[in-house]
């Protein structure tokens, strides 16, 4: 809200400087957003002067030499200038040797290019006031020689944009801040003097007019607690005075009429919103305040059609709807030029209705901005009689009645009881009890009993009484703060920070993430962050088109961010192609956050690692390295799964199915969110996707993601398992399999084969796979797989004749059992 | 005799020079002091030596074996070197560049909130996480904000429609919508319903709200909240956490100041300013960094914390914001477009 100091200084005496005035609207809690200072600033040494004579400079081709009247500041000066327009007879500023203008420019004599110079004559920027530097300042109306500057010019005012919170709505008035900065500056607070007190004369010429305003119902009294109506007749619509107009226009308001002017200066004096009506174009000189009918529609004064529902509140004559109540008026009913006698509303609307209202038909007003936030009932009379008075002066007419005053005012009653101790305790720091006392006094919040403590050095009780326009202060703590504000909340003392120590630990999906990030930036990776919400269209991409619905936003922003991720593949290659696009290498991304994953109807917020390794496109290199393949992807996803507790190796790995971005045949997953809880996707992404993406050659990827309620499981501590020290026996054996058997399968069943054939004797330590191959000297469709088996004993070195019968016995048992053909 | 020797090892010696492999080594080895090497011959023939001769014969056989043995040891580290310069290839240029990329690096935010975390470590707050998607409970109601407050609003904040089903979020009441958390505070609430206190956590995380992306508003961003629940916390206590914060990140210079203003869920509540001077592209004495104050009773009537005898501060900002005005970031979208030049000045 603008706030202008001049229209503050009506309320209270300030004599601090523009600079005080911020700082206590600051530490009073509302932020000060912007000071515009407008008129002239009252410098001193610069004054008005006549410019009696002017001569070309004889050094210089565009200066002149002037010789300039001050009058009582100093007599005629001679003043070198570079303006065009200082001629002879011009009035204008001139700053005299010791002034100081904006931007701590010093004025002395001088010489300016051989020519002495005693001060210097103004253009309007250099005395800040605008930015104009065409020409030197001409002052009209010739005003007094040797006048000082914030006499000659009019005057100025300084207006302050604040932020009012929401839990101050008394605040969003001219009369509400000057409360408040009466209280810091330990001034009093004037009210306006009020002249009319609801009294109507209706013996005055004229009389009574009840046939202006035949009846006032309130329909909808729960949106509507008091509605109040005053008839004025007699009145003349025209312009505002000045100093009105001046006020408005100072915090953005353009001046329309009298009439219109006060009620808008009435809501910005006393926050209450007022609504005035043109008596003889209300039909059938009646007002309802009732709900409005579905369909009904009102042309609103921003010329706008609106269609209203039985939701909101309107403000009718006999006929139809002439304001959405609190918000605006509607074009049919309003004061126009030949007004002459007008009806003037006062009301106090629920704030959930205005606030439902206008944000159903986006129309707000600085009438339905206060009514959202509150308007306090038990001054609303006090605005109608004010603005009576103003129109009374500004338009004339007079007050006949009928006055009408529909709905309850429940007196205004409440106490907080609260103690020297409790507030001394909540703050951790003492501030005497008369300090308190008088913070409470100054924002008029009445102590009507003080009572000592039961125990004495705990300080007085005190009752506090609350005025009405103070509904956010309801309970002992919030009466903490008002001290604390008074006090200064930039005068807490400094102290040291109190740490008893807590058992508590990091949440495991910390110490998880930090292990994922470790790993990958350790593997030259780039931590990247993308945003949670994308596109539908690549959502589907990634997901079935059932799980993608039951990821989407009820009220999406923006269409390109509709639907919660369930992966983070299409985040990275996004920033694969940005850096692509840009020129900037870029082959290793990753990035840690939540996906959101359809399974069995249900979406599970997962934690998730991601990465993607892109074949080097375009960058050439003097000694050329491998390009990312299948199991380095898998490599990787499995030191992650492994870092998460993830036991990669018990669950099976499959291909992927349904939709998604991966290549089939070069890819592969594994886990099940339902059991284990967490899940892998790892391996090639989709060639076709990745050049819809604008990227060129093959990108690998991988993704983990795991339920965070599974990471919270305690680690079971590690047992440490003997080993042999005897030397191991080495075997190698190859197989010819089906090109579509899993190697695992023939290793497995190796394995199984080895250890059935050594039995008891000594272990199998281990059976890998150190040789695959197709092609000549084997079948069509067949692949031989070879692999290195180490045997060992805990007890002794084994003999090559009792390795040789345990591996002749597997291999026997190899062909017949498992029907390989073992490749001699 | 001693001719046959002197021949053996001139012939040794210049034959031995030239081998140039370890087969070919192992080969002429064989040949002279193998089972049928040729000073094997000859040894054996010491026994076919008049007696009174053989101590002279076996001598000079002896030194003969020993010469032949230098020869043979002399050629086997030869071609031991060899094998070594063969495994070296030409010298190094060391001032070739590596051709593989890296290092890998930490995106600023990660490293912003590592080092919170790490300074709130210190003086006791453990990490505390929760879900992203919240509801209208966890969000709003447990933190004091009445039903028809504008945060609320459909505007403001992402809602998912009434039918979604989030598995392992759950909900207080089965009638709530599920929505995107609009501040960290959510995680609080949870902390604080999961036990009693007191309670000293740190919550950084992900937050949404309905906003345009421009160069300082972004649907998504990351904030870090702070929450301490025990016996008698007091305002005092906060500005000493705040002070210590930023004293810690940013040197014993930095100053805090409070100022009045209002948060639903703590009373008295203040916005924090930090001394700029620090700061690089700040040209004001005072920048905003965050909001905090007292845990508001309400909040604790919501959990279930007795007002009358905990009180607790919370503090939140957003991690955004503290990683621009420390490292003098001017537009938020760089912290999502993951231009690498832009992550590797940040290490």
């Amino acid at each position: 809200m603008k706030i202008s100091l001049n229209w503050l200084k009506d309320y209270v005496a300030l004599d601090a400087s523009v600079e005080e005035i911020t700082r206590a609207i600051t530490f009073l809690g509302f932020e000060v957003e912007g000071v515009a200072t407008t008129g002239a600033p009252p410098l001193e040494h610069v004054v008005v002067g006549e410019i009696l004579t002017r001569a070309r400079h004889p050094n210089a081709d565009k200066l002149s030499v002037c010789t300039v009247d001050v009058g009582p500041a100093g007599g005629v000066k001679t003043i070198v200038c570079g303006a065009h327009n200082c001629d002879a007879g011009n009035r204008v500023l001139v700053a005299l040797p010791g002034a100081v203008l904006p931007g701590n420019f010093q004025i002395k004599e001088s010489k300016i290019r051989g020519q002495s110079s005693a001060g210097m004559m103004c253009s309007p920027d250099e005395i800040g006031m605008g930015t104009d530097h065409s020409g030197l300042l001409l002052l009209p109306g010739r005003p007094e020689l040797g006048l000082p500057i914030h006499q000659a010019l009019p005057p100025g005012d300084t207006v302050f944009d604040v932020e009012i919170t929401p839990n101050r709505p008394d605040c969003q008035s001219h009369l509400g801040i000057a409360r408040e900065l009466a209280a810091w500056f330990k001034l009093p607070l004037l009210y306006p003097q009020e002249k009319f007190r609801g009294v109507i004369d209706e013996s005055a010429p004229g009389g009574a007019r009840p046939d202006l305003l035949r009846s006032v119902r309130v329909e909808a009294p729960e949106d509507c607690p008091l509605y109040t109506a005053h008839v004025i007749t007699g009145i003349k619509i025209g312009p505002s005075p000045q100093w009105l107009q001046d006020r408005l226009v100072a915090v953005g308001l353009r001046p329309i009429n009298n009439v219109v002017d006060v009620g808008n200066y009435v809501m910005l004096e006393t926050g209450q919103p007022l609504h005035a009506f043109d008596a003889r174009r209300l039909e059938g000189n009646e007002i309802v305040v009732r709900r409005a009918v579905d369909g009904e529609t009102i042309t609103t004064l921003d010329g706008k059609p609106r269609t209203l529902s039985h939701r909101m509140l309107v403000i009718a004559d006999a006929k139809a709807p002439v304001v959405i109540a609190g918000i605006m008026g509607g074009e049919n009913s309003g004061v126009g030029p030949d007004t002459t006698d007008l009806v003037l509303e006062c009301a106090i609307f629920k704030r959930q209705s205005i606030r439902a209202t206008s944000r159903k038909l986006g129309l707000s007003s600085d009438s339905s901005y206060r009514f959202e936030r509150g308007v306090d009932p038990h001054t609303a009379l006090e605005a109608a009689y004010r603005a009576i008075d103003l129109i009374l002066e500004t338009a004339g007419g007079r007050v006949t009645g009928p006055a009408y005053r529909i709905g309850s005012d429940v007196p205004w009653q409440r106490e907080i009881v609260v103690t020297h101790d409790y507030i001394t305790e909540r703050l951790g720091f003492d501030i005497p009890a008369a300090d308190m006392r008088a913070a409470f006094e100054a924002l008029d919040l009445t102590i009507t009993r003080e009572e000592e403590t039961v125990h004495p050095a705990r300080g007085p009780a005190w009752t506090v009484n609350i005025p009405s326009w103070r509904d956010d202060l309801d309970r002992p703590i919030d009466l903490v703060e008002e001290v604390l504000r008074l006090y200064g909340s930039d005068r807490i003392p400094p102290a040291v920070v109190q740490s008893p120590g807590l058992e508590a630990d990091d949440d495991p999906i910390v110490l998880f993430e930090r292990r994922w990030r470790d790993y990958l930036v350790g593997h030259d990776c780039h931590e990247c962050v993308t945003t949670t919400l994308r596109p539908a269209k690549e959502v589907m991409t990634w997901s079935s088109h059932a799980a993608a619905a039951e990821l989407a936003l009820a009220n999406p922003f923006v269409e390109d961010q509709s639907h919660l991720r369930p992966t983070l593949i299409p985040g990275l290659l996004e920033a694969l192609k940005l850096n692509q696009s840009r020129g900037v290498a870029a082959d290793r991304l990753f990035e840690t956050g939540r996906i959101f994953v359809e399974r069995n109807g249900q979406i599970l917020e997962c934690a998730a690692v991601a990465f993607v390794l892109a074949e080097p496109v375009g960058t050439r290199s003097w000694l050329s390295r491998p390009a990312p393949d299948f199991y380095q992807a898998k490599h990787h996803v499995m030191a992650l799964a492994a870092a998460a507790g993830a036991e990669f190796s018990r669950s099976p790995l499959g291909p992927i199915s349904g939709a998604s971005g991966w290549q089939e045949n070069h890819s592969a997953a594994a886990g099940d969110l339902a059991g284990p809880g967490w899940i892998a996707r790892f391996g090639l992404l989709n060639l076709a996707l990745v050049r819809a993406a604008g990227l060129e050659g093959r990108i690998h990827a991988g993704i983990f993601a795991i339920r965070p309620e599974r990471l919270s499981r305690e680690a079971t501590r590690r047992r440490y398992a003997e080993f042999s020290l005897f030397p191991a026996a080495l075997r190698d054996l190859a197989v010819v399999v089906d090109r579509s058997v899993p190697a695992a399968d023939v290793q497995k069943a190796i394995a199984k084969a080895a250890r059935a054939a050594v039995g008891n004797s000594f272990a199998v330590e281990s059976v890998k796979v150190f040789d695959c191959y197709e092609g000549s000297g084997l079948p069509e469709g067949r692949k031989s797989l070879a692999f290195s088996l180490v045997f060992r004993s805990a007890e002794r070195t084994l003999t090559d004749d009792e390795v040789n019968a345990a591996f002749q016995k597997l291999q026997d048992e190899l062909t017949r059992v498992a029907g390989y053909q073992v490749r001699k | 005799m001693q001719d046959q020797l002197s021949a053996l090892l001139a012939k040794a010696a210049a034959e031995l020079p030239a081998v140039k492999t370890r087969p070919e080594f192992e080969a002429a080895k064989a040949r002279y002091v193998g089972p049928h090497g040729e000073l094997t011959a000859l040894m054996k023939q010491l026994g076919t030596v008049p007696k009174e001769q053989r101590p002279a014969v076996g001598r000079l056989i002896n030194e003969a074996k020993g010469t032949l043995q230098s020869h043979l040891d002399t050629a086997l580290a030869r071609i031991g070197e060899a094998e070594l310069a063969a495994q070296l290839g030409p010298a190094v240029d060391a001032t070739l560049p590596s051709p593989d990329s890296g290092p890998g690096t930490i995106h600023p935010l990660t490293q912003v909130r590592e080092e919170m975390c790490r300074i709130l470590r210190k003086v006791g707050f453990s990490i505390a996480d929760g879900p992203e998607v919240e509801t209208e409970f966890y969000c709003f109601d447990a933190l004091n904000t009445p039903s028809d407050h504008p945060a609320r609003d459909e505007k403001d904040t992402f809602y998912f429609p009434v039918s979604a089903r989030f598995g392992n979020v759950s909900k207080k009441v089965p009638e709530e919508r599920y929505l995107l958390r609009t501040h960290t505070s959510s995680v609080q609430i949870r902390t604080m319903l999961k036990g009693p206190p007191p309670i000293r956590i740190v919550s950084p995380g992900r937050v949404y709200r309905r906003d345009t992306t421009d160069a300082t508003h972004s649907a998504n961003f990351h904030q870090l909240e702070c929450l301490y629940v025990d016996r008698k916390v007091t305002v005092r206590d906060l500005k000493a956490l705040l002070d210590y914060i930023f004293v810690a990140l940013l040197g014993k210079d930095t100053k805090t100041r409070f100022r009045p203003h209002y948060f639903g869920y703590t009373e008295p509540s203040f916005e924090v300013d930090l001394s700029a001077k620090h700061l690089p592209k700040v040209r004001k004495e005072w920048i905003e960094i965050g909001g905090c104050g007292m845990v508001d009773p309400a909040v604790f009537d919501a959990v279930g914390y007795d007002s009358e005898v905990w009180s607790g501060y919370a503090f939140g900002m957003g991690l955004e914001r503290l990683a621009m005005l420390l490292y003098g970031i001017d537009d938020i979208r760089y912290f999502y477009q993951n231009d690498l030049r832009f992550l590797r000045q940040f290490g």
